[in-house]
């Protein structure tokens, strides 16, 4: 099955699931608001090595059914790093250049997800959920006077592991871990790449 | 709504207002140092045999390229240096000098730009400037900065329309003379001879 079809399934059921809600059941929205920590992984290790510390997401969240929900996952992290090395030009004009690189990755995950929630309603409650939709990802390669770019949408899944805590009626504190990957990308020196990181997300969430 | 929900909603827009401030703000991105900002390209002609051309000559002075490639003789501070640290580099890889460069396989030109130039075409109208100096074609186009150190090896056998063996460029690294140029010339020159491990022998 494609990351397409996850998507529109995912979307669907999640349509799905607001108009056919539970009549006895009060839907509530939950919307949750995090600072996200990134450690690349993978390729994205490889384009920009350092952990990012630049990160934020918002996630709209409506419950379906006592322990679900479903919604819509936002997000902006961005990495970067300067290192100075010697890269190999493999052209019809062969040879290298040796320089300070600045590399930069602003990936913006937009998703649709679900979560199950373990736990009692005003109690620590343990979640999982899944992620799926795509990143919008802007790069950018620079070595002195030469910029490269390379922005483009690639289609990924981020499965996701937390726990809310309650602070107070209609207000909770929440921590999670995200694993994004996406299936498929391309690096501003022209070179296949997936881009995956694992992000730690610690924010709040307000209950409406 | 009570008080303590008023409030403890207030902080948590002020902490959101605060975090979106400090995503943008701190968006990097640092000013480069002039040794960050060297850049050392090299290019070779990939139908060249580097390992049968082992006798080299290098002219006593460098000249300047004007923005259409064309000589200037005008000296500077650091062409003995740069010379010596050509030299030097050639030497390690297992080339010997020619003192009469009509005898050399190779002749290592060293150029210095005085405005942004774009190498690319053939260069033959320096036969008079400096015997024998027929010239030859740059394999690549690429734009240099004003102040770029350019190392041109050149097959004196077969010069004036072919292609150079081997280009090196150091971007823009004499624009700037003031801060720690000798140190810099030095290593970069070594750098452009150490990513060309085909030279001499290595190929």
């Amino acid at each position: 099955m494609t990351i397409k079809k996850i998507f529109y399934l995912l979307s669907l059921f999640a349509i799905y699931s607001l108009f056919s809600l539970n009549q006895g059941y009060a839907q509530q929205m939950y919307t949750v608001g995090t600072y996200q920590i990134s450690l690349p992984l993978g390729d994205t290790k490889e384009y920009t090595g350092n952990t990012s510390f630049r990160g934020i997401g918002f996630d709209f969240r409506y419950s379906v059914k006592k322990a679900t929900t479903v919604g819509l996952s936002l997000g902006w992290n961005v990495f970067y790093e300067r290192i100075r090395k010697t890269s190999e030009i493999k052209t019809e004009h062969p040879g290298s250049i040796t320089g300070t690189q600045d590399r930069f990755l602003n990936a913006f995950p937009i998703m649709a997800n679900v979560h199950y929630y373990f736990g009692e309603k005003r109690g620590i409650r343990p979640y999982i959920g899944l992620n799926a939709g795509g990143y919008y990802m802007l790069q950018r390669f620079e070595i002195g006077i030469i910029s490269l770019k390379e922005d483009r949408w690639d289609w990924g899944i981020a499965p996701e592991a937390g726990i809310v805590f309650p602070v107070d009626e209609g207000y909770a504190i929440i921590i999670n871990g995200k694993y994004n990957y996406a299936f498929s990308g391309m690096s501003p020196l022209g070179t296949d790449i997936k881009h995956s990181y694992l992000g730690i997300n610690v924010g709040f969430v307000w209950v409406r | 709504m009570n008080g303590y929900n008023i409030v403890l909603r207030s902080v948590l827009r002020i902490l959101l207002v605060i975090i979106v401030f400090i995503l943008i703000s701190c968006y990097p991105g640092e000013p480069l140092s002039p040794e960050d900002s060297d850049i050392i390209a090299t290019f070779y002609n990939p139908e060249a045999d580097f390992s049968t051309k082992m006798t080299y000559a290098v002219p006593d002075s460098i000249i300047r390229l004007d923005k259409d490639g064309n000589p200037i003789g005008k000296p500077g501070q650091f062409d003995q240096q740069i010379i010596s640290r050509i030299k030097q580099n050639l030497d390690q890889m297992g080339y010997t000098e020619e003192q009469n460069p009509a005898n050399a396989d190779i002749l290592v030109v060293a150029s210095i730009t005085t405005t942004t130039w774009t190498s690319g075409g053939c260069y033959s109208w320096w036969y008079d400037w400096w015997y024998p100096y027929p010239g030859w074609c740059y394999p690549v186009s690429y734009t240099f900065k004003t102040g770029t150190l350019l190392m041109t090896m050149a097959d004196r056998q077969n010069q004036g329309s072919s292609d150079a063996l081997w280009v090196a460029g150091i971007n823009g690294i004499l624009e700037d003379t003031n801060i720690g140029i000798t140190t810099r010339l030095n290593n970069n020159i070594d750098q452009a001879f150490n990513q060309s491990l085909y030279l001499g022998t290595g190929k």
